[in-house]
């Protein structure tokens, strides 16, 4: 009964996050913001499959990200596929990074976080290598100026958006993020339990990675012109933890208004008050750090109200 | 019938009438200038060097009453909107995409450098406002299907090292290394150098490309010297020159002829970081203020700008401040000088006055692209004066001032 209204509240949701931002558009025409947001609520929800649901936090999460933005990158400049299939190629490319990083899940805590950072900069270093100029275009960027397309990748970012709430929502009110869960808990108790750890942490990991990777391909899209440092700043893995440790690990709806609020606040003060702005999203970081450590939808369940 | 042809008349009048009147825009109370700037991040001291430049044109413009607009026939004050993008490349496409959709900027000025300025070419393209792009030298920003960009100062990258090729092959110097960090700007001029002087049948001995954040150039600089060159090239950005030259210094290591870009263009950053003996005898670019030119028909000249700058600054300007005049003057040239206030025809302006304009920047003047093609960068050598250094023009023979030391004692 529970899984029942958590699935029905989950997709109404969704389908609530669909309208807004289709109808967002007329009302503030600042398609980059609302692109932006959609991206980094999506790349939040993919990060929660793997940190909320099994506790590994991938510090270099951004390496996936970059991986797709490439891997769309170069199908449409090599293989001349339309952009919406590179999309998919992206995810596709990211998918098998995270396939070749599966043994970075044996270690845990710090050590596996550290690992994964030291992994996203290899592949940044790989990319960025000017002796493979003709393959990645080394660290000169990628122009993809003739398949640029802001109205059309506006809507294939909100897709995928609505893919990544589904595949949290089907994870959250699954047997499978019962047992992902149990290993957060405690690893070898839930394989004592029958769990098979190995390969249920792997599917949360390959679908984490599939999902970073369809946001890159979808942002080389959007914004056409790149270069390698643009797609694996770390500062995009950061803004991401941040978010979804403000809005609440292992919920739907907590990546979202994390997303939501720090993305916002972030480009209001941007706008605002530009020079005040390290000053005052600092403040604002520290203090919800000391007074609401473990996110905004603590708040609620501390009342007693569960949301999804 | 006579009623109706009356009528016919009255239509057509009130239409022409009334199209006359909607066509006719109202001068707007300012002219909304709106950029970018870094106030952190690896851009930062650039790209807050080229806005207070651009800051300095929008306060002297003010003080005489505004800018000219001759679609208005009249004078109308700057308005300058800002943000700060913290050299990130998300951010600052939210923050161009503000400018364009909700400050409705008249004209769009890019934040410094290639990387800042990439995500703004395609959202000015597709938004149809001119991009006045300052430093963003990146050639793949400038292709035929875009009219809605200009390279204000500086040619782009890729033609930089045209006088030096030519210097090299004027002085017969053979056995060329060449080492550039791997970006964008820094690869062009290298790819440019290179097969420039393959052409001529000058033998280069060593071609590399080393990350961009390389801070240590020590074991490459052995592994040049292995190779026994007349001339080191090196295309970096700041803190790699600045790192050539300090080991280049330390190692003990001597070559006739060592060119880096950024003396030329940041001297006291370098000469402070660097000191006065390792860029004793070293080649350069150089641009204003190195470069002197008070002969100009737009702006004003160096000296006069030097005095201005100061006084409201209360420092010395450096190359960065005067790109960001210059883009300054660029807009104020295109306003002064366009028929219609609209992005097309500030770009018809533009082209118009391409390749008449003279400023403390040089010649302005851009190809079909928007590409900047007047200015032309000099090689300078710079000589032991007393206690400092003293520079000369070296190359092409049209400026120069003293003949270059070669090789360097």
């Amino acid at each position: 009964m529970y899984r029942k209204k958590g699935i029905i509240y989950g997709l109404g949701i969704t389908v609530l996050v669909i309208i807004l931002f289709i109808f967002l558009p007329n009302i503030y025409n600042n398609k980059s913001f609302l692109f932006n947001l959609m991206l980094y609520m999506t790349l939040a929800e993919g990060l929660n499959i793997i940190y909320g649901f099994t506790g590994y936090l991938p510090f270099g999460y951004v390496g996936f990200f970059g991986a797709g933005a490439y891997s769309a990158a170069l199908a449409i400049l090599f293989l001349h596929l339309p952009p919406l299939v590179a999309v998919l190629v992206g995810g596709l490319g990211a998918f098998l990074i995270g396939i070749i990083f599966i043994p970075l899940l044996k270690l845990s805590g710090a050590y596996f976080a550290i690992a994964n950072l030291a992994a996203s900069q290899a592949l940044y270093y790989i990319v960025a290598n000017p002796n493979l100029e003709k393959i990645t275009q080394g660290p000169y960027g990628i122009s993809l100026a003739n398949s640029y397309n802001p109205q059309v990748s506006y809507y294939v970012m909100l897709s995928i958006l609505a893919f990544s709430m589904i595949t949290v929502i089907f994870i959250k009110f699954s047997d499978y993020g019962l047992a992902l869960l149990s290993i957060k808990e405690d690893r070898v108790s839930a394989s004592l339990a029958g769990i098979n750890v190995p390969r249920e942490r792997s599917i949360a990991w390959g679908l984490s990675s599939f999902i970073a990777g369809l946001s890159g391909g979808v942002y080389a899209w959007y914004i056409a012109v790149f270069y390698p440092t643009t797609v694996f700043s770390l500062e995009i893995s950061v803004f991401v933890i941040v978010f979804v440790l403000f809005g609440g690990i292992g919920t739907l709806v907590g990546p979202l208004i994390g997303s939501l609020v720090l993305y916002s606040f972030y480009n209001f003060i941007g706008i605002s008050a530009p020079q005040y702005f390290q000053l005052s999203y600092g403040l604002l970081i520290i203090i919800f750090a000391l007074f609401i450590p473990n996110g905004v939808l603590s708040i609620f369940e501390k009342r007693g109200i569960h949301v999804p | 019938m006579r009623k109706f042809s009356a009528l016919i008349v009255f239509l057509f009048l009130f239409v022409v009438g009334f199209s006359g009147i909607a066509m006719s825009k109202e001068a707007p109370k300012y002219i909304k200038v709106g950029t970018l700037y870094a106030s952190s991040g690896p851009f930062a001291k650039p790209s807050t060097a080229e806005f207070k430049g651009l800051n300095f044109w929008v306060h002297y413009v003010n003080s005489k009453g505004g800018v000219y607009v001759k679609a208005f026939h009249k004078r109308i004050p700057v308005k300058l909107v800002a943000y700060d993008d913290q050299s990130s490349t998300a951010t600052a496409t939210t923050l161009y995409n503000q400018l364009i959709t909700q400050d409705h900027v008249d004209m769009l000025v890019a934040d410094f450098g290639s990387v800042l300025t990439s995500v703004a070419v395609p959202l000015a393209k597709v938004h149809k406002i001119l991009l006045f792009d300052v430093t963003g030298t990146g050639s793949k920003f400038f292709t035929p299907d875009n009219p809605y960009i200009v390279l204000c100062s500086l040619p782009t990258s890729g033609r930089w090292p045209y006088t030096l090729a030519d210097f090299i092959i004027s002085e017969k110097i053979n056995r060329i290394a060449i080492v550039y960090s791997s970006n964008d700007f820094d690869q062009s001029q290298a790819v440019t150098l290179h097969n420039k002087l393959k052409k001529a049948g000058v033998d280069i001995v060593y071609y590399h490309a080393v990350p961009s954040n390389t801070s240590n150039y020590s074991i490459i600089l052995h592994n040049i010297k292995a190779k026994n060159p007349n001339a080191v090239i090196e295309f970096g950005y700041p803190n790699n020159d600045i790192a050539f030259l300090q080991n280049l210094e330390s190692s003990g290591l001597k070559f006739n002829m060592v060119f880096t870009v950024f003396p030329g263009q940041l001297f006291k950053l370098l000469k402070a970081n660097v000191g006065v003996k390792a860029l004793s005898y070293g080649y350069t670019y150089p641009t204003p203020p190195l470069l002197r030119y008070n002969k100009v028909n737009l702006g004003m000249g160096i000296d006069k700008f030097e005095k201005e700058f100061k006084k409201y600054s209360g420092k010395t300007p450096n190359f960065l401040n005067i790109a960001g005049y210059n883009a300054g003057l660029i807009m104020q040239k295109t306003l002064e000088t366009s028929k219609k206030f609209d992005q097309l025809a500030f770009r018809k302006a533009i082209n118009e006055f391409s390749g008449k304009a003279f400023t403390l920047d040089g010649l302005f003047k851009v190809n079909k692209e928007g590409a900047q093609i007047g200015e032309m960068l000099p090689v300078a050598q710079f000589v032991p004066q007393g206690q400092g250094l003293k520079m000369n023009i070296v190359y092409p023979p049209s400026m120069k001032t003293a003949k270059a030391v070669y090789p360097a004692p």
